[in-house]
């Protein structure tokens, strides 16, 4: 029985056996071979079969659809023809079992659908790319070079300004607290922040601190000048030069 | 005075209905208060290879590093964590290498690798680790946390914001990984710090059971068992009851305060001096 295989950097997706229906592809979920990648159509192209023929049509897409490297409106398949639509391919087979590879070394089997695979390292770079050029636009942004700082406006503490390294900077009377506060019946651990990548966040302790007057709920993301209340002191969160 | 807690754990791990074996694995270590988990891959048998090793390796690079403070360190220290963290990173690097070396020396294997993520907890400190899928989170006061950010593609595009959550659901390519343990010579760890506080539920899990179970739904299961033996059996058996697709596994650790306070150190001297 025929065939298409999807196939993405190299790695097997999907499987899609050729019936008399034809066969769909695009960003809409509603087709057969659903590709989410902004350079495909949302209905991209179809594969069917015409007077005994297997046909690819282009379904006038934005970007096209390649046979072989070359753009085709409509063509002819045979196979071991390849479809490369956006930068997934589509390939033909109309041989099922195909041999074992001549050089008598078998390969590592190719991933099936559903099966975990890794991305290969030129096309992680290039999301690595795409991740940092959102980074420029959060508070982590080393462009920006900004300390995040706690300043004490009132209350016990052991320092009048405290500079936050770190991913994880404990508010309370215990030792590895980093904001040591003081007096009878300060819990160990009032409230700590974490460092995200998008950010810090103020998490509770023993204790539910405040953002600007409200509990939180949850992990809370804190932005520039907010004030964080923990029992008596409190605190103005701030991104320093 | 300092809260002590006491760590119960609970562990599940399955085949799941549709898979043929199970290349999940965990290891856990009460004494040192570790826990792993991992999600191999690689087809045949080659996946359960990788993530075997991949715990294993964890779990012996830190018990020998509390025998022996010389324990070399493998990848980069980062100033921004606790030596501990450090520590658990460098296990996961080494783990890193030796799966890649075992991958590379022998054909069949080539390309073999895991996922994973482990917790060890020190007094209240709880260091995380992780690479690939496998998560952790945090349930705290009803409010459930991931703690870790997923190394897959759909994970990755969702934070650089050009793909929203329903579509990384929905997409064909969830099991694409950007970063996996054994598939290149070198790997980055991602590490994360906590104070565990009483109460706390922490929950590492193979991707089985997050692609089958909703977040409210494991929530409302660590609350509502009566042990985390039992949370984690139910995890399991949910995964199974909403299809099972993949390999499921669950680590579930619940802090408990142990009776130290005040009043238990008043009792104590009472008892003692009358």
């Amino acid at each position: 029985m025929s065939r298409l295989v999807l196939k993405f950097e190299g790695a097997q997706l999907k499987e899609i056996p050729l019936g008399t229906h034809p066969v769909t592809i695009g960003r809409a979920p509603d087709n057969d071979i659903q590709i989410d990648n902004l350079a495909v159509s949302n209905y991209h192209a179809r594969v069917y079969v015409e007077a005994g023929s297997l046909v690819v049509e282009d379904l006038n897409s934005l970007n096209g659809s390649f046979l072989n490297d070359i753009r085709v409106e409509r063509a002819m398949l045979k196979d071991g023809d390849a479809i490369l639509i956006g930068k997934h391919e589509i390939l033909v087979d109309q041989v099922h079992d195909a041999a074992l590879p001549e050089d008598g070394l078998r390969k590592a089997p190719a991933p099936r659908v559903n099966e975990t695979m890794v991305l290969d390292t030129h096309e992680r770079r290039k999301l690595l790319d795409m991740a940092a050029a959102a980074g420029e636009r959060s508070q982590l942004s080393p462009e920006r070079l900004l300390v995040p700082t706690l300043m004490v406006l009132s209350g016990r503490t052991d320092q009048k300004e405290y500079r936050i390294a770190g991913k994880l900077t404990v508010i309370g009377h215990s030792k590895m607290a980093t904001v040591r506060l003081r007096g009878w019946f300060t819990p160990e651990v009032a409230a700590q922040i974490n460092k995200h990548e998008d950010g810090y966040y103020l998490g509770r302790g023993d204790r539910v601190p405040k953002i600007n007057g409200a509990s939180i709920q949850g992990l809370t993301k804190l932005n520039d000048g907010d004030v964080i209340e923990v029992g008596r002191v409190r605190l103005s969160f701030l991104f320093r030069e | 005075m300092r809260p002590h807690l006491h760590i119960q754990a609970g562990a599940r791990t399955d085949l799941g209905r549709v898979r043929k074996n199970n290349e999940d694995c965990y290891a856990i270590d009460d004494s040192l208060q570790l826990y792993v988990l991992s999600d191999g891959m690689g087809g045949q048998a080659h996946g359960e290879v990788a993530s075997k090793l991949a715990v294993q390796t964890v779990l012996t690079h830190c018990r020998q590093s509390e025998n022996s403070r010389a324990t070399p360190i493998f990848g980069e220290s980062s100033p921004d964590v606790s030596e501990r963290t450090n520590r658990l990173s460098s296990a996961i690097h080494l783990a890193n290498r030796k799966v890649f070396e075992t991958a590379s020396s022998n054909s069949e294997q080539k390309g073999m690798g895991a996922t994973i993520v482990a917790a060890w907890v020190e007094s209240q400190r709880l260091s995380i680790a992780h690479v690939g899928d496998s998560r952790a989170y945090l349930l705290r006061g009803g409010a459930m946390e991931q703690l870790t950010a997923d190394h897959s593609l759909v994970a990755e595009k969702v934070r650089v914001g050009i793909l929203t959550p329903q579509e990384a659901d929905a997409s064909e390519m969830q099991s694409v990984l950007t970063r996996a343990v054994g598939t290149t010579d070198s790997v980055e760890v991602d590490t994360d710090e906590q104070v565990l506080l009483a109460g706390d539920f922490l929950l590492l899990c193979s991707d089985g059971l997050t692609r089958m179970v909703t977040d409210p739904e494991i929530a409302s299961t660590l609350l509502t068992s009566s042990s985390a033996q039992e949370a984690a059996e139910r995890l399991v058996d949910l995964a199974n009851d909403n299809g099972g697709v993949d390999n499921v596994s669950v680590i579930v650790l619940h802090a408990v305060e142990q009776s130290k306070g005040f009043f238990q150190r008043l009792k104590f001297w009472k008892r003692n001096s009358g």
